[in-house]
């Protein structure tokens, strides 16, 4: 069964990241042996006066595939993994979604690009988890966090929002790689040029940093490459810095 | 643009990244955050700067 899982508003300002709990629980997936887990991605959400957020107001989202029969074991422990690791102060929201049981998938979506534009009730994240079907729920503090939590889900059932979390090291800063040397990293699942363009699989590539971080597009991880300076015939790319993946 | 010298005090705009890490150079409170969070290719910037917050059209310093 494949789900989504997205926590959002589970950190203060001296504690760990929403991420590496996201990060955590998706390897207790693996490690008790319910399923598998795929990566985290970080998405996005409105900052405005009337949103309660410790700093930059983003969800963490990731994929994951369980066997039968563990949902609700997951659930049980996501929940108390959320209500144990927390931050204090933090108002810790859990969505976990079965794309494949949604009433209405476009109305997921719409909800988590809307939280991006507008400021959004937890009386209506509740109400349209409940017509959807989708467990979400509130771990401490008000629990605003479960706004975040349904919008993240949203933005990663999409498939075009966010940047993945952590940087896949694939080279040295300056170093000219190969683009099917890069399709070859086992997290990347697409290399695309910005600018529409399809590099070739031979088409050489400089790192700008050692390590290269990808954004969601199409639902897959795809590293992003703009055209570089001194390539013949548009066969030289670099990757994108991180100023550059800023609104992604 | 950057107002404010005082870090208590300090308001950037979004795209004032000269200024974002030479303010985090000469501050004493800078802590990186997560990976997840920086946006700045300076990683001594107050774009990724723990204590940073971003405002619909700022940023500001929550140290202090």
């Amino acid at each position: 069964m494949d789900i989504l899982v997205c926590l959002d508003d589970t950190d203060n300002l001296e504690s760990r990241g929403t991420g590496e709990l996201a990060s955590l629980l998706a390897e207790q997936i693996e490690q008790q042996g319910w399923g598998r887990s795929s990566f985290v991605t970080r998405h996005q959400l409105l900052v405005h006066p009337d949103i309660p957020y410790t700093s930059h107001n983003s969800a963490m989202c990731f994929a994951a595939v369980l066997e039968d029969g563990q949902l609700d074991h997951f659930i049980d422990y996501a929940a108390r993994f959320l209500e144990r690791e927390s931050a204090p102060g933090s108002d810790p929201g859990l969505c976990v979604a079965v794309p494949t049981m949604l009433a209405d998938t476009e109305a997921l979506i719409a909800f988590g690009r809307s939280a991006k534009q507008e400021v959004l009730a937890k009386k209506a994240a509740y109400a349209l988890a409940k017509t959807l079907g989708v467990h979400l729920s509130e771990h401490g503090g008000s629990g605003q966090g479960v706004v975040g939590a349904l919008a993240g889900t949203g933005l990663r059932l999409g498939g075009n929002d966010g940047r993945l979390r952590g940087k896949l090291e694939v080279g040295s800063a300056g170093e000219k790689v190969a683009v099917r040397a890069l399709i070859a990293h086992p997290l990347i699942d697409e290399v695309r040029c910005a600018n529409g363009a399809s590099p070739g699989d031979d088409d050489l590539v400089i790192l700008e940093d050692r390590k290269v971080k990808t954004v969601l597009l199409d639902g897959k991880s795809v590293l992003l490459l703009a055209p570089a300076d001194g390539g013949v015939d548009g066969t030289l790319w670099r990757t994108f810095s991180r100023r550059e993946l800023k609104n992604f | 643009m950057a107002e404010g010298r005082n870090r208590t005090s300090l308001r950037l705009g979004l795209e004032d990244w000269s200024a974002a890490a030479l303010f985090a150079d000469n501050c004493a409170t800078f802590i990186p955050d997560v990976e997840e969070e920086q946006i700045a290719d300076d990683p001594r910037s107050c774009y990724n700067c723990r204590y940073r917050r971003w405002q619909a059209d700022s940023v500001v310093c929550l140290a202090g």
